[in-house]
């Protein structure tokens, strides 16, 4: 961190120096990156795990009909799929953003 | 004759046209993969394409057919499989630049020893989901020509060790793309017309499972070729043999070969392990125990959701993405493609309960995606959808196979006869054991296949999948995420999962079906196998001193963003630094256009 003849030292530099700075600058986005991930994972892991465990208390939902097709099939069959989807998306856009940050920081 | 047809040209046709393209690659590796032409749409559909095996064309459509809803779980499982993959792994391993297990674990861990471990497991678990292809050949050659099973699943076996061997088919991205929509083609434009020519369901509550499948207003025709057991769920009377009989509620009668005629309306009777009786049982997609229970349907979640990471033709796959943020758009996009695939395997299990309930009896169900057409809608219309969901289905295993058989010949020739043997090899030694590895790699999965003719192939690919999850998802995910995975850690952890897994199985394959927890346990056994695996990976590696000079340019190499020039820092000490292979045959699964694309850099 010595500012040297070389003039202001970037952060970039740092992490190619692998300084305690670089390894922080890493670590921070790691963290960011794996906290994003396992909120995600909450989400998803919610919706997907709740699901089975609703089906098997209310076995009353298997008398319901929806365009003639027991709601437990439908609610199987259908409305996760596009969940995925959103949840993946949403995921992918923030992680992109979590990296452009860093970029950010490096190369200021 | 129309079936043999189609299946010949999709044959000739995918073995052709990757031959083609493998050598259009190679010759212009800069078009395709250096300049980064393919986009994540073209991406996303080769991966689907690779992924959508025999278990998804076939296996869940049966399995919906002969167990009920709780099936359901399978093709759900099967796409979240991608979320946790999008979540955790993808944009990280394709930083990385392993596509293969065994290079990540070596480059990640250091240890030699460790890729002859993950090369074992890839071994298991290739030749698991192998097994389930070449099922689906023989049943699918013996509804389309009448040949013996085992003409099917030799031919095919065959079919696939020649091409792999002569090089065909190395997972070149546009052919996979093509025969993603090939598949998908094939399986909805059946469905769709069918249920134009039927008006809407038919039969609405035997399709959902509260009334039992009944024979049609012409009676039921079913041809046994061998004596064959059977349980009656009501009491009829029936012919067979040209004999007349009648049969109790609820009783079990073994019935010689011949033909069985039953009158219209009649209940059909059920071959051995279908459980369409009720119906009250089969419509539910969570039971009450056992094998469609909650224990069971968690555990088999637990599996597919963290066993897709595992899959090694999947993973080399992502190599075409040119980073990691490309490797995200992919997965997300894989999401789409696959949610749309899997509404149509559905159809033909609820279709095939109520229009071809002469599956029950012989026990076939795994084939209705293939019949329901043409008992659904008789004379030539029926006859040509059903030549395409022939079709469809050859395309299916023949490109999974194909994947798989990649993997495990490179993983023979490479990972384990290479470093046994050690020392150089020249390009023709190396091509020339590759070969022998292909043949020697499609015999046991061949031989497995000869003898579960009796399992469905749904169940099959679940244990592959169990496999997975058990091994090497808590490597990934610690490997990635956590400096502190040691070599030794991680060995543990992978040896004590895939072991309880395995052992899981094989106990429940030699028990036979038991009920409740025991049951559930036995046929799936993920939920007890991936939180050993976890558990002790972390616990010995906690024991162990992690090595931070291995460690910190790992999670540099997996984290950094692209663009920044820090993937130069993050290459592995001198020591531990894998040669890259750079002539095909390239090393377990890596597919011609990569292995041409590490020498352009």
């Amino acid at each position: 961190m010595t500012p040297g003849a070389g003039g202001r030292r970037t952060p970039r530099d740092e992490l190619a120096d692998a300084t305690a700075h670089g390894g922080l600058y890493l670590r921070r986005l790691v963290r960011a990156q794996l906290t994003l991930s396992l909120l995600a994972l909450v989400a998803f892991a919610g919706i997907l795990g709740s699901l089975p465990l609703l089906l098997f208390l209310s076995p009353g939902l298997q008398d319901v009909d929806v365009a003639g097709v027991p709601l437990p099939i439908v609610l199987v069959a259908v409305p996760l799929f596009p969940l995925f989807v959103a949840l993946g998306w949403l995921y992918q856009r923030r992680a992109d953003a979590l990296d452009e940050e860093f970029r950010d920081l490096v190369e200021r | 004759m129309i079936a043999v047809i189609a299946v010949s040209v999709v044959t000739i046709g995918t073995l052709g046209l990757g031959t083609w393209a493998v050598r259009f690659a190679r010759t212009t590796s800069d078009l395709f993969v250096a300049s980064r032409a393919i986009t994540p749409w073209w991406n996303a559909a080769a991966v689907s394409g690779e992924y959508l095996s025999a278990a998804s064309f076939l296996g869940i459509a049966g399995l919906v057919m002969k167990l009920g809803t709780d099936a359901l779980w399978l093709s759900v499982g099967f796409t979240a499989g991608y979320l946790t993959l999008l979540l955790f792994v993808a944009a990280p391993l394709r930083r990385f630049g392993s596509f293969t297990i065994s290079d990540f674990v070596e480059a990640r861990l250091g240890s030699p020893r460790m890729r002859l471990l993950a090369a074992t497991i890839v071994l298991g678990i290739a030749g698991f989901y192998l097994v389930p292809q070449l099922k689906g050949a023989g049943i699918t050659l013996n509804d389309v020509t009448g040949a013996p099973y085992w003409v099917g699943v030799v031919v095919v076996g065959a079919i696939v060790a020649v091409n792999v061997g002569l090089g065909g088919m190395r997972g070149i991205t546009y052919v996979q793309a093509v025969q993603f929509w090939i598949k998908t083609f094939a399986i909805a434009m059946p469905a769709c017309l069918l249920l134009i020519y039927l008006g809407g369901l038919p039969q609405r509550d035997t399709l959902f499972g509260q009334g039992i499948p009944r024979a049609p207003a012409s009676g039921l025709t079913v041809t046994l070729d061998s004596p064959h057991g059977v349980t009656f769920p009501r009491a009829e009377s029936y012919t067979i043999a040209g004999e007349q009989r009648v049969a109790a509620a609820g009783e079990h009668v073994e019935l010689p070969a011949g033909k069985l005629v039953l009158p219209p309306g009649a209940a059909v009777p059920l071959g051995a392990g279908g459980e369409s009786g009720p119906g009250e049982r089969w419509s539910k997609p969570v039971g009450h125990d056992g094998r469609d229970g909650p224990l069971f349907v968690y555990s088999l979640l637990i599996a597919t959701v963290l066993g897709t990471m595992g899959l090694p033709h999947i993973l080399v796959r992502f190599y075409t993405n040119p980073d990691g943020p490309a490797a995200r758009r992919t997965t997300v996009r894989v999401l789409g493609l696959l949610g749309v695939f899997y509404l149509f395997p559905l159809f033909y299990g609820f279709m095939g309960r109520a229009l071809a309930p002469g599956l029950y009896v012989t026990g076939e169900t795994d084939s209705v995606v293939l019949r329901l057409p043409h008992l659904a809608w008789p004379g030539t219309p029926g006859n040509l959808l059903s030549a395409l969901t022939a079709a469809g289905a050859f395309a299916a295993f023949l490109s999974t196979a194909s994947g798989l058989l990649v993997s495990i010949a490179g993983t023979l020739s490479y990972d384990i006869w290479g470093r046994v043997r050690g020392g150089h090899w020249t390009t023709r030694r190396r091509r020339l054991l590759f070969r022998l590895s292909a043949v020697a790699g499609i015999i046991v999965p061949v031989l497995l296949a000869l003898a579960a003719d009796n399992l469905d192939i749904g169940v099959l690919v679940g244990w592959a999948f169990a496999i997975a999850a058990s091994s090497f998802c808590p490597m990934f995910l610690l490997g990635i995420w956590w400096r502190g995975l040691t070599a030794r850690g991680a060995a543990v952890g992978m040896i004590a999962g895939a072991g309880v897994a395995s052992a899981g199985i094989f106990a429940g394959l030699i028990t036979g079906d038991q009920a409740g927890a025991v049951g559930a346990l036995l046929s799936q056994p993920a939920v007890v196998s991936v939180p050993v695996a976890f558990i002790s990976m972390i616990a010995v590696s906690l024991l162990d001193a992690p090595d931070p000079v291995l460690a910190e340019p790992a999670m540099l190499a997996l984290h950094a963003p692209e663009g920044l020039g820090l993937e130069q820092l993050a290459s592995a000490p001198p020591h531990l630094a894998v040669p890259p292979p750079l002539d095909a045959p390239a090393p377990a699964g890596m597919p011609a256009a990569a292995a041409v694309d590490r020498q352009t850099g």
